[in-house]
């Protein structure tokens, strides 16, 4: 069975024609990091051009005379804390209606997945007059609150579809044991959840390190808010400056690129898994 | 609310443990998700600014304005579009990005790789690339077109009112193709290899055997890119934020741009929602009637 094929014509031209749309689905990224060691002067020029030398004024500029680490910060903090509250609350959701099945939790799952249906431009508007009415407007935590409450409905259905398949009697002889039911979860059903958490933290930390509307909206204006509300800012204020906008969108991709390169396997998971629900 | 009641119904401890294992993402989940769309219905009858502490009921006022709106009706026909564009581009795309991966000999995880790693970026990073790659006087798109001698189909391809809408969906198909790719090359690695001989010992071509064997047998996959594809071009934002900010004029903006610009931009936060209310409206119908259609045609295995 695993005898070498011999290599065909035919092999060699599905390859060189992967390869050149290959290429040109790379290059807007290549685009872009080549672009970020650049003076403006160079990409104007040509932009296609390799850099001349590695000139790296246009980060130092971004890093000290702007508000752009102020932004990185938010960023993170909006990221992680989410995350991490993410994975805190919403397993114990699914537990709760996956282990005890009855026509109530069945009720609030139903109602949990019916927010995977409302898109965030239906409810943006009066969720901008409620954020200032409860006082949360400007804070990191509105959207931090706003963000989990958003991932409720597929994260539920991730962790239930997942807890179906883990068996029971590791936590009924636990029970037996005198074993409370947090200590049950999170000793020992949380742990076997791995792998969706790692696709929950894949999928939603990138969706919200890159969302746009929610922190322009809710973060307060004339203080710097996210990177990349910062960066669509900068589009408009140094609509000249390619290279330093530039500089920003690649101190963006790096920690996504990173992410890629050593969960490949979670991203790819996460989007098979995503897909299920359809 | 539901869960309180059956505290009281039954005293089970293991119900005590549900209850409060569910509390905190329900309470989360209704303050922030179902009050908001809830209150949109009250908001939707209003013509309330966005600032004013007097918030005045106008009936269906906003609800006759977007039916009688040339905007907002240009809006609707560039959704459309956009929607439909989309999804024959990106599946189209996807699917054959999918048999290439599938089938090329060397390299295969790095092309996938290659392919996916656009779904990764935010929209508006990936609009700012293909905004200077499209700029008119430095953009490397017209260089390319000056090299090869087509300089005169140099354009500005942004500020054309013709071409700034089809910028954006190549750019979007570029970007999200590789989610759907992945999508559907599990569906093709899902596929019983004999089918296929079977098939080229009966006589079959490759052409024969995907019409015939592999199409059918992804329509699960095609089910879900399809829905996926749809939902994602209705609420596509970021792109048409930076690329062109709905202009020029009002020529690209769609329903969910014009909501974003009415509201925010020009104050009009009570006819905002209503229009919300109507793009909510369209996809639900939507998702509904594409759930009963591509449902009919999936072959059972």
């Amino acid at each position: 069975m695993k005898k070498r094929k011999k290599i065909k014509v035919s092999d060699i031209v599905l390859f060189l024609v992967t390869l050149i749309i290959a290429v040109i689905f790379a290059f807007p990224i290549f685009f872009n990091l080549m672009s970020a060691f650049k003076t403006n002067g160079e990409i104007l020029r040509d932009a296609i051009a390799f850099p001349a030398a590695v000139y790296l004024d246009s980060f130092k500029y971004l890093l000290t005379e702007t508000d752009y680490p102020k932004a990185i910060f938010n960023s993170a903090v909006l990221t992680v804390v989410s995350i991490a509250l993410m994975v805190f609350i919403i397993p114990m959701a699914a537990y709760g209606i996956e282990r005890t099945a009855n026509k109530w939790t069945n009720g609030v799952y139903v109602y949990f997945l019916f927010g995977m249906m409302i898109p965030f431009q239906v409810y943006m508007i009066p969720l901008f007059r409620q954020m200032k009415a409860m006082g949360l407007f400007g804070t990191l935590a509105g959207p931090i609150m706003i963000y989990i409450a958003g991932s409720v409905g597929f994260g539920v259905l991730l962790y239930t579809s997942f807890l179906k398949g883990v068996p029971r009697e590791i936590e009924e002889s636990a029970e037996i044991d005198g074993c409370s039911r947090i200590g049950i979860f999170w000793k020992i059903v949380f742990p076997l959840l791995g792998p969706v958490t790692a696709s929950m933290v894949v999928l939603q930390g990138l969706g919200i390190w890159n969302d746009f509307l929610l922190p322009m909206l809710v973060l307060p204006s004339g203080e710097p808010k996210t990177m990349i509300v910062e960066l669509f800012y900068y589009v408009g204020e140094f609509s000249s400056r390619w290279d330093m906008i530039f500089a920003g969108t690649t101190m963006s991709l790096i920690p996504v690129l990173i992410a890629f390169l050593t969960l490949q396997k979670y991203f790819v998971k996460g989007v098979s898994s995503g897909a299920i629900k359809g | 609310m539901n869960a309180t009641i059956v505290k009281k119904k039954k005293k089970k401890w293991w119900l005590t443990y549900t209850f409060w294992f569910i509390l905190p993402s329900f309470l989360l989940y209704t303050i922030f998700v179902i009050w908001p769309t809830l209150s949109s219905i009250n908001l939707s009858f209003t013509s309330w600014d966005g600032i004013n502490p007097e918030v005045r009921y106008i009936g269906f006022e906003n609800f006759k304005e977007i039916w009688e709106s040339t905007r907002v009706h240009n809006a609707l026909k560039n959704t459309i579009i956009l929607a439909v564009a989309l999804v024959i581009l990106e599946n189209i795309v996807a699917l054959g990005l999918a048999i290439l991966v599938d089938k090329v000999r060397w390299c295969r995880n790095l092309f996938r790789s290659i392919f996916y790693f656009p779904v990764l970026m935010s929209g508006i990073i990936m609009g700012f690339i293909w905004m200077i790659i499209l700029n008119y006087n430095f953009g490397v798109f017209n260089q390319l077109l000056e090299k090869i001698g087509l300089g005169s189909w140099k354009l500005d391809w942004l500020g054309d009112p013709d071409f700034a809408l089809w910028a954006i969906i190549l750019s979007t198909v570029w970007k999200a193709a590789g989610y759907y790719m992945i999508i559907y090359l599990a569906g093709l690695q899902g596929i019983p290899q004999e089918l296929l001989e079977a098939a080229s010992i009966d006589g079959a071509g490759r052409w024969k055997q995907f019409i015939h064997i592999t199409f059918p047998l992804l329509a699960g996959a095609t089910t879900v890119c399809v829905m996926l594809s749809m939902i994602g071009s209705l609420k596509l934002f970021d792109q048409i934020a930076v690329m062109t900010n709905g202009g020029p004029g009002f020529s690209t903006e769609t329903l969910t741009y014009i909501i974003y610009r009415v509201a925010f931009g020009e104050g009009r936060q009570g006819f905002g929602t209503a229009l919300s209310l109507v793009l909510f409206a369209i996809i639900l119908i939507v998702s509904l009637i594409q759930i009963k259609l591509l449902r009919k045609r999936e072959v059972q295995m």
